[in-house]
C-alpha cells in the first residue's frame, strides 16, 4: 500500500496546482473524430520535475484522476527536453479501481484485480485483464509549466471523455 | 477512441457466454443500426444506466473493445456491444481480458477479420481457387468414397475440434462424431490437441471420476485450494478472481458461515505446484497474505513424486478419512495403492526426503501441504480441500500416473461429493462432448503417425491447427507439404475437367503415397495452406451453439450476426458431405453404406442439439454432458446462468446437479472409486525424453499467457493482442539472461534434436535457472517444433512440456520490442 501513501501525499502537495489553474482557453482533442473540447490545465512546471517525479492531477475534470510521470529514459510520446514526461488516467480501464504507481518498477498496478500497465509503453496492459491501454493524458509546455491538452483513449466509466 | 456508442432503448439483445476458455463468462450482445445510437441518460440507452455521470468502480461500462461494427448480409452496418453479464453467476459482471474484447473477433471487411475465410477453396499450382459448396463437396465427398472403398474407412484420417465454445458446441461436436464413427467408420481420429482420440483424464474415468467434480462455488467454500499444473489468473480468468480470491481475502466469510453453520471455517489457503512463480502465486499471497500460501516451484515431471510423498505423509499421520475409504472405495485398490504408489514397506520420512530433494522443493514444504490438505479440523471435522489440475499434469511426465496421483490424494483425503471439496480439471477449452462411441480401442491410435507412415488417404483437420500444435509439428508440415503434393500436382492437371476424371487422378496420387487434406476453419491457417479443400466455417455469433462449462454449466451462446460470405456452421458442412455420400453410395447400389449417411436433414442449429440428446434419459446415470429434456427455449429463460448438467428429470422437470458424486457413486461396476496403483512413486523420464534432458540446458516450459487465445487465430488480427506478443514471449531467468548475453527484447533461437524456432527474451525470477517458459502454438515460433514424439504409451498423450533445448541469441529486433512491455508480469503489490 506504499504506492498510496506516496500518491496521497504528492497529491495533497500539489492539489492548489491542479485544482486552481485551469485555464480559460481550450485546447483542439488530439482525435480529430470526437471533435470534443478538452480543458487545459496546468500541472507542473517544467523545471520542478526532476527524474522520478510522479504529480497527481485531476483531468479532463475532478472526477477523473491522472498522474504526470518523469521516467528515467526518453520514451515514444514522452514530453519534455529529455522526452521522458508522460501522463495517464489513474483509472483501471478494467473496472475503474484507482491505480498505484510502484516508483522502484516505473508500473501501474491495480490493487482490486492486477492489472498492471507500462507507462513507458504508452500505458499498455503488461498483464491483467484491461482490454485497452491506459488512456494517455496529452502534454505540452508552454512557459515552462506542463499542460493537459486532451486524452487519447477512452476513461473508464465514460461514453465520452467529456460530460 | 475516446467516445463509444451507447445502444439505444430498443437495441436487440442476446445472451451469450465468452467463446475462449473453459470458465464460460456471462456476456450480454447489443446490437443497433449505425445512426440509431441511444443517449446516457438512464431511460434513453439499453444498458439503463446513467451516462451523464461517470460510473463508480466496479459499474457498468462499455469500453472501446467491447464495441465494434459489423456490416451485414442485408447491407447494412451495426453496432455491436459485447459487455459482461452482472447477473451472470460465474463472473458477476467482470470480462477477463480477452472476453473484454470479443467484439474485436467478429467478423468485419474493415478490421483485421476480414481475412475470414468466406468461400470453398480448392488447391491450384500455387494457392487456391473459389469454389461453390456444391463443387467442393462433390469432389470431397467423391474422394472420401473411393477411399473408403478401396482401402477401408480407417484411411480416412481426421483431427477435430471435440470441445464446447468457439469452434465447438454440443451441435457440431455431434455432426461431426456422426459423419466420422457412425457415418465413415474410421477408427484414425484424433482430437484437436492431441495425436490420438482418448481421455485426457484416463485415470479418473477408471477410478470412476468424472473430470469436472465441482461447482464454482466450492472454491468459495473451501479451506485449502490445491492447483497443480496451472495458472489460473491467465488461463482460468474469473474462476480464479471471481471465486477462489473472495474465499483467499475472507469475502465469503459469510457464505462459509451459513453453509457451514459451527464449523471451523476460517479463510482459504492456497497450494499452488508450479515450476514458475507466475501471476497466479503473486496475486494469492496479496488476496490471503504469504503465510496462506504455499508455492512448490517443482523440477520438471516431479509432479507426481511431490503428490504421492504428501500422500504418504497423510496417511503416516493417520489423516487420511478411513470412512469414506471404506464406504467409497474399494478396499483392495487402496491397499494396493499404498504399497505401490506410497512405497508402504518404505520409511516415510526418507519417502519423502527423496521425493523433496528430486522436486528441488523444501521437505517441511511436503509436510505443511499434508496439513493444510487433511489434517482434521477443530472438533475432527475433516478439511474441505478442491483439488485442482490442469496441463501441466495431462502434458506432463506420464499422463496417467500423473492424474491417479491427485485423483488418489483426493480419494485418500475424502475430498470430492462434498461442498468446498472435489477434483477437478481445471480446463482449457470449454466442453460439450457428444458423439456416437469412438470406433478404436485404448490405448488409441496414433494419427499423427498413420500420417506420417501414409496409412491416411484422407486427412480432413477441423477447427484446428497441427502445423502449430502437435508434438514434431516441423515433421507434421513436411509430410503435409510432401505427401500433398501429388495430389496438388493431380488437381492442377485436371483443373477444368469433370469431377470423375479429377478423382480417379487423385485417387492415382493417393495411390503412389499422396494424401488428400481438407480442412475446416475461419481462418487460413498455417495448416489449411497445405490443404486441396478449405471449407469455411461459421463462429461464434454466427450460430446458436449450446456447451458447458468447468462447472457443467450448459447456456445457449446466441446467433447475432450473419457469418461471411458462404461460410456455415460446421454441422451445416458435414451434413452436405453426409449428403453427397448417401447419394453416391445409393448411385452404387450400396444400401450398407448408403444407411450409414441417413438423417442429416436438421433444418436449424437447434434440430441438431435435441437430435444430439437421444441417448440422454435424465435418470441418473447419463454422463456429465447429459441434457435430457432441454430445449433452447429453456436455455433462454434460464439466461447466463443456464443449468448444470448432467440433468436429471424429475416429473418431466429438468433438475441440474451442483456438484458430482454427491450421493457417493461412482461410475465403476461396484459403484465405488479405485484408487489408481502406480507401479512406483515416480516412474522417471522416458529413454527418448531423458536423452534430450541430457544434451541440451534449458526446459522449455510451455503454455498459454493471459492475452493470447490458443494460437493467436483470432487475436493476431486485432492490434491489442498483437502487439503485446508480436513475437512468442519466451521468459527466462535474469542470471540465465546475463550469462548468455541476452536482453529483454532479444530475438533467440531456441533449438534441438527436433528443430528450431525463434522466440522473444523476456528476463526475469518468475522462473528457476535453466528453465524457460514459452508462449505454444504461435506461428512465429512454434514449440511443437521442438516436441518429440514420444507419447505415454498408456494414454497415448504426449509429454508437451517435456522439451530440452538450448537457447542463442540472434539479436536485438527492436521494431517488434516498441509494442511489446517487458515489465515483470507476476507483479501484485
Amino acid at each position: 500500500m506504499s504506492g498510496v501513501n506516496r500518491r496521497d501525499f504528492i497529491k495533497t502537495s500539489v492539489a492548489g496546482i491542479a485544482a486552481a489553474t485551469t485555464v480559460g482557453a481550450a485546447a483542439k482533442s488530439p482525435n480529430a473524430a470526437t471533435k470534443t473540447e478538452y480543458p487545459v490545465v496546468d500541472v507542473a512546471p517544467l523545471g520542478s520535475l526532476a527524474p522520478g517525479a510522479e504529480v497527481a492531477f485531476d483531468y479532463p475534470d475532478a472526477d477523473s484522476p491522472a498522474v504526470l510521470l518523469r521516467l528515467a529514459a526518453p520514451v515514444a510520446g514522452g514530453i519534455g527536453p529529455n522526452k521522458d514526461i508522460v501522463a495517464y488516467s489513474m483509472l483501471c480501464t478494467h473496472k475503474g479501481c484507482p491505480l498505484n504507481y510502484l516508483a522502484d518498477r516505473q508500473m501501474l498496478v491495480c490493487p482490486c484485480h492486477w492489472s498492471s500497465f507500462d507507462p513507458a509503453k504508452s500505458g499498455r496492459l503488461v498483464i491483467g485483464q484491461a482490454s485497452q491501454s491506459l488512456p494517455s493524458v496529452q502534454l505540452d509546455v508552454a512557459d515552462g509549466m506542463v499542460r493537459a491538452t486532451g486524452v487519447d483513449g477512452l476513461i473508464y466509466g465514460r461514453h465520452t471523455n467529456i460530460l | 477512441m475516446t467516445r463509444v456508442p451507447l445502444p439505444p432503448k430498443d437495441a436487440k439483445t442476446y445472451r451469450t457466454v465468452c467463446q475462449f476458455c473453459i470458465v464460460g463468462c456471462g456476456y450480454r450482445v447489443f446490437k443497433w443500426p449505425e445512426g440509431a445510437d441511444g443517449a446516457a441518460a438512464p431511460d434513453a440507452n439499453a444498458l439503463g444506466v446513467d451516462f451523464r455521470e461517470p460510473q463508480p468502480a466496479d459499474g457498468e461500462w462499455i469500453s472501446p473493445a467491447m464495441h465494434s461494427q459489423i456490416h451485414e448480409k442485408d447491407g447494412k452496418t451495426y453496432n455491436v456491444a459485447i459487455v459482461p453479464d452482472n447477473e451472470c453467476v460465474v463472473n458477476s459482471g467482470m470480462a477477463s481480458v480477452r472476453g473484454g474484447g470479443l467484439a474485436q473477433t467478429l467478423y468485419s471487411p474493415k478490421r483485421g477479420t476480414k481475412v475470414r475465410l468466406s468461400t470453398p477453396l480448392v488447391a491450384k499450382a500455387e494457392g487456391f481457387d473459389n469454389a461453390s459448396w456444391n463443387d467442393a463437396v462433390d469432389l470431397g465427398a467423391r474422394v472420401i468414397k473411393a477411399v473408403i472403398d478401396r482401402w477401408g474407412a480407417d484411411a480416412v484420417g481426421m483431427k477435430f475440434f471435440d470441445h464446447g465454445g468457439g469452434g465447438g458446441g454440443f451441435e457440431n461436436n455431434w455432426a461431426v462424431g456422426r459423419f466420422f464413427f457412425s457415418g465413415v467408420g474410421t477408427r484414425t481420429a484424433s482430437i484437436h490437441n492431441r495425436p490420438a482420440y482418448n481421455s485426457e483424464v484416463h485415470a479418473a474415468g477408471d477410478a470412476g471420476l468424472v473430470a469436472l467434480t465441482n461447482a464454482y462455488v466450492d472454491a468459495q467454500l473451501a479451506d485449502t485450494i490445491l492447483i497443480v499444473g496451472a495458472n489460473p489468473y491467465e488461463t482460468q480468468t474469473n474462476y480464479f478472481l471471481n471465486h477462489m480470491i473472495r474465499n483467499l481475502n475472507g469475502e465469503s466469510a459469510d457464505l462459509k458461515g451459513s453453509t457451514f453453520p459451527g464449523e471451523d471455517a476460517p479463510s482459504g489457503r492456497m497450494i499452488i505446484v508450479d515450476p514458475r512463480r507466475t501471476i497466479s502465486v503473486a496475486t494469492a499471497e496479496a488476496a490471503a497474505g504469504k503465510e496462506n500460501v504455499l508455492h512448490l516451484q517443482i523440477e520438471p515431471g516431479t509432479d507426481i513424486a511431490v503428490l504421492n510423498a504428501i500422500s504418504r505423509i497423510v496417511l503416516e499421520r493417520r489423516w487420511h478419512d478411513v470412512a469414506f475409504i471404506k464406504q467409497r472405495t474399494e478396499w483392495q485398490t487402496f491397499e494396493a495403492y499404498q504399497r505401490s504408489s506410497l512405497g508402504a514397506d518404505r520409511d516415510a520420512s526418507e519417502f519423502v526426503r527423496v521425493a523433496a530433494e528430486l522436486a528441488g522443493v523444501d521437505e517441511k514444504d511436503l509436510y505443511k501441504a499434508a496439513e493444510w490438505i487433511a489434517k482434521p479440523k477443530k472438533n475432527k471435522a475433516r478439511r474441505r480441500t478442491l483439488l485442482h489440475y490442469e496441463k501441466g499434469l495431462i502434458w506432463g511426465l506420464k499422463n496417467y500416473e500423473n492424474i491417479a496421483s491427485i485423483i488418489d490424494l483426493a480419494l485418500l483425503s475424502g475430498n470430492v461429493g462434498k461442498p468446498g471439496t472435489g477434483v477437478s480439471r481445471l480446463g482449457g477449452h470449454q466442453e460439450g462432448y457428444v458423439r456416437p462411441p469412438y470406433p478404436g480401442g485404448r490405448p488409441a491410435l496414433n494419427v499423427d503417425e498413420a500420417v506420417h507412415r501414409g496409412e491416411a488417404k484422407v486427412f480432413w483437420v477441423g477447427g484446428c491447427n497441427p502445423v502449430l500444435t502437435t508434438l514434431r509439428a516441423e515433421k507434421m508440415e513436411a509430410t503435409l507439404k510432401e505427401r500433398g503434393r501429388p495430389v496438388r500436382d493431380a488437381l492442377v492437371r485436371t483443373a477444368g475437367r469433370p469431377v470423375g476424371e479429377r478423382v480417379t487422378a487423385v485417387v492415382e496420387a493417393l495411390k503412389d503415397g499422396g494424401m488428400f487434406i481438407l480442412t475446416q476453419d475461419i481462418y487460413m491457417t498455417a495448416t489449411a495452406r497445405h490443404a486441396h479443400l478449405v471449407l469455411p466455417a461459421a463462429q461464434w455469433g454466427e450460430m446458436n451453439i449450446t456447451s458447458i462449462n468447468g462447472e457443467r454449466r450448459l447456456r445457449l451462446y446466441q446467433r447475432f450476426m450473419d457469418p461471411p460470405g458462404a461460410a456455415i456452421p460446421d454441422w451445416k458442412i458435414m451434413a452436405l458431405f453426409a449428403k453427397r455420400l448417401n447419394k453416391l453410395y445409393q448411385q452404387d447400389r450400396n444400401p450398407l453404406m448408403a444407411n450409414r449417411f441417413l438423417d442429416y436433414d436438421w433444418r436449424g442449429d437447434e434440430d441438431v442439439f435435441i437430435h444430439a440428446r437421444y441417448s440422454f434419459k435424465g435418470d441418473g446415470n447419463d454422463p456429465p454432458e447429459g441434457y435430457a429434456g432441454i430445449t433452447y427455449n429453456l436455455l433462454k429463460d434460464l439466461g447466463n446462468n443456464g443449468i448444470q448438467t448432467p440433468v436429471r428429470l424429475v416429473n418431466r422437470v429438468p433438475v441440474g446437479t451442483v456438484r458430482m458424486h454427491e450421493d457417493g457413486k461412482f461410475f465403476t461396476p461396484s459403484g465405488k472409486a479405485k484408487f489408481i496403483a502406480a507401479p512406483r512413486p515416480w516412474p522417471g523420464y522416458a529413454s527418448a525424453v531423458e536423452r534430450q534432458r541430457k544434451n541440451y540446458r534449458f526446459w522449455i516450459n510451455n503454455g498459454r499467457a493471459n492475452h493470447i487465445w490458443q494460437t493467436i487465430y483470432h487475436h493476431r488480427h486485432i492490434d491489442f493482442y498483437r502487439e503485446r506478443y508480436p513475437v512468442p514471449l519466451l521468459e527466462i531467468h535474469a542470471e540465465d539472461a546475463i550469462e548468455l548475453g541476452i536482453s529483454a527484447g532479444d530475438l533467440l533461437e531456441v533449438s534441438n534434436d527436433v528443430g528450431t524456432v525463434e522466440a522473444m527474451a523476456y528476463v526475469t525470477d518468475a522462473v528457476k535457472r535453466n528453465h524457460a517458459f514459452m508462449l505454444f502454438g504461435q506461428p512465429r515460433g512454434a514449440v511443437g517444433d521442438l516436441i518429440s514424439d514420444h507419447v505415454d504409451p498408456k494414454t497415448t498423450i504426449p509429454y508437451y512440456k517435456g522439451v530440452w533445448a538450448d537457447i542463442k541469441r540472434i539479436g536485438p529486433m527492436p521494431e517488434s520490442a516498441k509494442t511489446a512491455s517487458f515489465l515483470p508480469r507476476n507483479i501484485a503489490e
